[in-house]
């Protein structure tokens, strides 16, 4: 496999994890433009145990999982009572709060006379222990598809599961949900933390693939991108968000020929497929009517989404 | 006057209106009756245009309405009076009036009309200045109703004008409703209070789940025991 | 004492482009109910237009102002067209998503214009500041701020004295509602979007007058300044997003005064953030109703 193809499978599997992240929150109805801050904390964190406390993979990514997950909830707490549209806005204000933060933090010790950690604005490099613990890139891309596989397990499982049906009856309608008696805040705070812990993930895979990292990539447009992603792929299961992954990523990684006029054409694509689509290639009626051509007796779980059309 | 012939409207996944069919003779009430969820406002939303139905025809005055929009539908002189007033909150009632009268270019007929409007609804007059969405129940009703005629129609739609209002402020909007329709504008009123909407009407449609079931006068309702029952209930014995 | 006073002037001049760009977001928001990401990059392709006109055919002020404010009219009105328009009642992310990916076109299609990473803007007067006492006046921010106020006036008047206004203003008001008078709502959407773009294009105008310069960058930064602005001074409400704009310019020179432009950013973004979590309808603002942007509500 050459390296480019190599290349561009890993950024597809670290980007997945960014894309379920948005995708998990939207699926109780709640926008967020704001998930890769989650996304920086999981990379900085993740990095910062291998790089300077010489942690090994395993528990490092686990930790930015953590940071990720504790840092969701810490935001979540305010403002998941918002209204969605102020929630979406308070997303956006956090991610670049966190964007500035790291920007103006230097935390750096010195290794073996060198000194390594988070350097502001010039970012947090140096962090090698994928390269130093000889994982070879192919190993790599096997280990982060093996953690987005057991991820995507963890989606099939939720889907099928009460609190997977939970969180679509309350992003479809919050109210009825709460008259109901579902504890909606409770659930929507569950969905932030797990979506900050998939993002996490996603950073520290990240920060380890490139082993190199600054504040100036987790801006606003990764943010909306992470929201895209899903939008475009559809919203009716997860592999949607990783579709959009793909179509993004891989489309335009191959289609070289557009070259300057890439998102010219991409942009006017997507602007276009949403107009048809509104939730997405594989949206709930989408994969309401596969389940019934696959399994036309068994019963379906998850209660599709009436996209209601009223005028 | 307004024809809707086997009109099939589709509301989200629900068949709101499964083929409905019925009359509006000009120059009289007609009344709509029917229990919550049978379909009646979907039915006025199809025909004022804000919805547009899967099948069938309205036509008012043999031109087709389905298909025009709800600024079209205006032109041709249909107004509708919507369910919960729906009156522009942060605009005084003066521009309310105005907005009724958007379609409209000759500024001294608009201004005459206002003033009539004030005649017929003083309390209107009194809080020409005040913004709309801080008025009574009762008093947005008029607001709405006078919104509606600012358009000039010869059709009025209403859309349970009495819904939330006192007992006494409901005989104020049925008399007004008499009223205007003895000076000329053809009404077809929408009513949860059959017992108030009979005493005005000339004739009267029943609807339940998205169907017409049954058409008539006034005077052949009070013959028919099972409608009184089952739409009239405990009304009856205020009657 | 004399800073704060000092900053204050200052942040009152800024702050009053940032007031029209709040105005123009507001008023897109207030009839469409739903956040246009491509609101920056429309007004930047204006203003690029306007300096391919300064910079390769020595376009004076006037005509590079009109450009600027034509051609974010017109990009506006395909944003519109294509994110907006052809959008149901229910697909308020999917119009936000699209906006983006349009941003995203745009910012190409300005770099393909002008290849190059900053580009010159002419200056509306390069006189020297007045004195006031110990307060310093640059006279391209007043010039800003009597422009920005003559702007902000005439959308005034635009919006209580004239029919379009009243028709705007009532489909802010109550969407079907305005349709059941009789307004073309449709067609005074896409004329409000047009007239928002337009208002942005000349609070772009005026603020690269000051900048004199043009970067790739600018349509994000439009964008988060309008955004922000328009939360302060309260959603929906264009009093608000003009003393929102105020605000945020005096916050933003205080901040950069004391404590340097990083800090100056967090603080704006934190001041945001606090907004929204203590008191989400800003300074003047309304609840947003049931039915603005949200997924799977009609």
């Amino acid at each position: 496999m050459d390296d480019h193809l190599i290349g561009v499978l890993s950024n597809i599997g670290v980007m997945s994890f960014l894309a379920l992240s948005a995708y998990l929150l939207l699926l109780t109805g709640e926008i967020s433009f704001g998930q890769q801050a989650f996304f920086a904390i999981g990379a900085y964190a993740a990095g910062i145990r291998t790089a300077l406390w010489g942690w090994p993979l395993f528990a490092a990514l686990a930790w930015g999982a953590f940071a990720g997950a504790l840092a969701a909830v810490l935001v979540g707490l305010p403002t998941l009572r918002l209204h969605k549209l102020y929630f979406a806005i308070a997303t956006l204000a956090f991610a670049e709060m966190v964007r500035i933060l790291f920007e103006m933090w230097r935390y750096q010790v010195s290794i073996d006379g060198e000194l390594v950690g988070p350097n502001g604005a010039d970012g947090f490099r140096g962090i090698r222990s994928v390269f130093e613990s000889n994982i070879d890139p192919v190993q790599y891309l096997a280990l982060i598809y093996g953690l987005l596989a057991a991820t995507l397990a963890g989606f099939v499982w939720l889907e099928r599961s009460r609190l997977g049906v939970t969180f679509r009856m309350i992003g479809q309608d919050a109210e009825l949900a709460e008259l109901g008696g579902i504890a909606v805040r409770r659930c929507k705070v569950l969905a932030a933390s797990l979506a900050g812990a998939l993002a996490g993930i996603g950073g520290g895979l990240y920060a380890h693939l490139t082993t190199y990292v600054e504040p100036r990539i987790f801006d606003v447009m990764l943010g909306v991108h992470s929201l895209a992603y899903g939008l475009i792929g559809g919203l009716g299961t997860a592999i949607g968000p990783i579709l959009g992954v793909v179509l993004d990523i891989g489309i335009l990684e191959t289609v070289r020929v557009f070259a300057g006029y890439r998102m010219i054409v991409f942009g006017g694509l997507v602007a276009i497929l949403l107009i048809w689509c509104p939730r997405g290639l594989l949206d709930e009626k989408a994969m309401h009517g596969m389940h019934m051509r696959l399994w036309p007796r068994r019963s379906f779980r998850t209660p599709p989404s009436a996209v209601e059309t009223s005028p | 006057m307004l024809e809707v012939s086997d009109v099939v409207t589709v509301y989200g996944k629900i068949e709101a209106l499964k083929g409905v069919s019925l009359t509006v003779e000009s120059g009289g009430i007609t009344c709509l009756l029917g229990p919550n969820g049978a379909g009646k406002t979907t039915l006025m939303m199809t025909i004022a245009g804000i919805l547009r139905p899967r099948r069938g025809s309205i036509r008012f005055d043999s031109a087709e309405l389905v298909g025009s929009t709800p600024a079209q539908i205006v032109s041709r002189g249909i107004a509708l009076v919507p369910e919960n007033r729906l009156v522009f909150p942060q605009m005084s009632v003066r521009e309310n009036l105005a907005a009724g009268a958007y379609q409209r270019s000759d500024t001294g007929g608009i201004a005459g009309d206002m003033e009539r409007l004030y005649e017929r609804f003083p309390r209107l007059r009194e809080r020409r200045e005040q913004l709309a969405g801080t008025l009574s129940g009762g008093e947005q009703q008029m607001l709405a109703v006078a919104r509606a005629l600012m358009c000039r129609p010869r059709l009025l739609l209403m859309d349970e004008p009495s819904l939330g209002l006192a007992p006494i402020v409901v005989d104020e909007i049925f008399r007004i409703i008499a009223e205007l329709n003895r000076d000329g504008t053809t009404i077809f009123l929408v009513e949860q209070n059959a017992y108030k909407a009979l005493q005005v009407a000339q004739r009267f449609y029943l609807m339940e789940q998205g169907r017409v079931t049954f058409s008539g006068t006034p005077g052949q309702l009070a013959e028919d025991e099972v409608i009184q029952r089952a739409y009239l209930g405990a009304r009856r014995a205020a009657g | 004492m004399i800073d704060v006073v000092q900053n204050t002037l200052d942040g009152v001049m800024i702050g009053s482009s940032y007031a029209l760009l709040a105005l123009g977001f507001t008023l897109i928001f207030g009839v469409m109910r739903r956040l246009n990401l491509s609101y920056g990059p429309t007004i930047m392709l204006g203003a690029y237009l306007g300096t391919l006109l300064y910079v390769q055919g020595g376009a004076g002020p006037a005509t590079v102002a009109a450009a600027t404010v034509l051609g974010a009219a017109v990009v506006g009105v395909y944003v519109e067209r294509l994110c907006f328009a052809p959008m149901a009642a229910g697909a308020g992310i999917a119009s936000m998503v699209s906006s983006f990916a349009i941003w995203m076109q745009l910012e190409q299609a300005a770099i393909l214009i002008l290849p190059r990473h900053t580009y010159a803007f002419p200056p509306l007067t390069t006189a020297a500041p007045l004195t006031l006492g110990p307060f310093l006046v640059r006279l391209d921010h007043a010039a800003m701020l009597a422009a920005a106020a003559a702007l902000a006036a005439a959308v005034h008047l635009v919006l209580h004295r004239t029919r379009f206004g009243l028709g705007l203003r009532a489909i802010v008001g109550n969407a079907t509602a305005a349709h059941l008078v009789g307004i073309d709502v449709r067609l005074s959407t896409l004329a409000a979007f047009a007239l928002a773009s337009a208002v942005g294009g000349a609070a772009g105008y005026l603020v690269l007058t000051v900048d004199q310069q043009v970067t790739p960058m600018f349509g994000m930064w439009a964008t988060f300044k309008g955004l922000i602005a328009m939360m302060l001074g309260g959603l929906g409400s264009i009093p608000g997003a003009l003393a929102g704009g105020l605000v945020l310019g005096v916050i933003e020179a205080q901040a950069q005064w004391y404590f340097g432009p990083q800090i100056r950013d967090f603080l704006t973004f934190a001041v945001l953030f606090l907004v929204l979590v203590v008191r989400p309808t800003g300074l003047m603002g309304e609840a947003p109703s049931a039915d603005a942007a949200a997924p799977g509500r009609a």
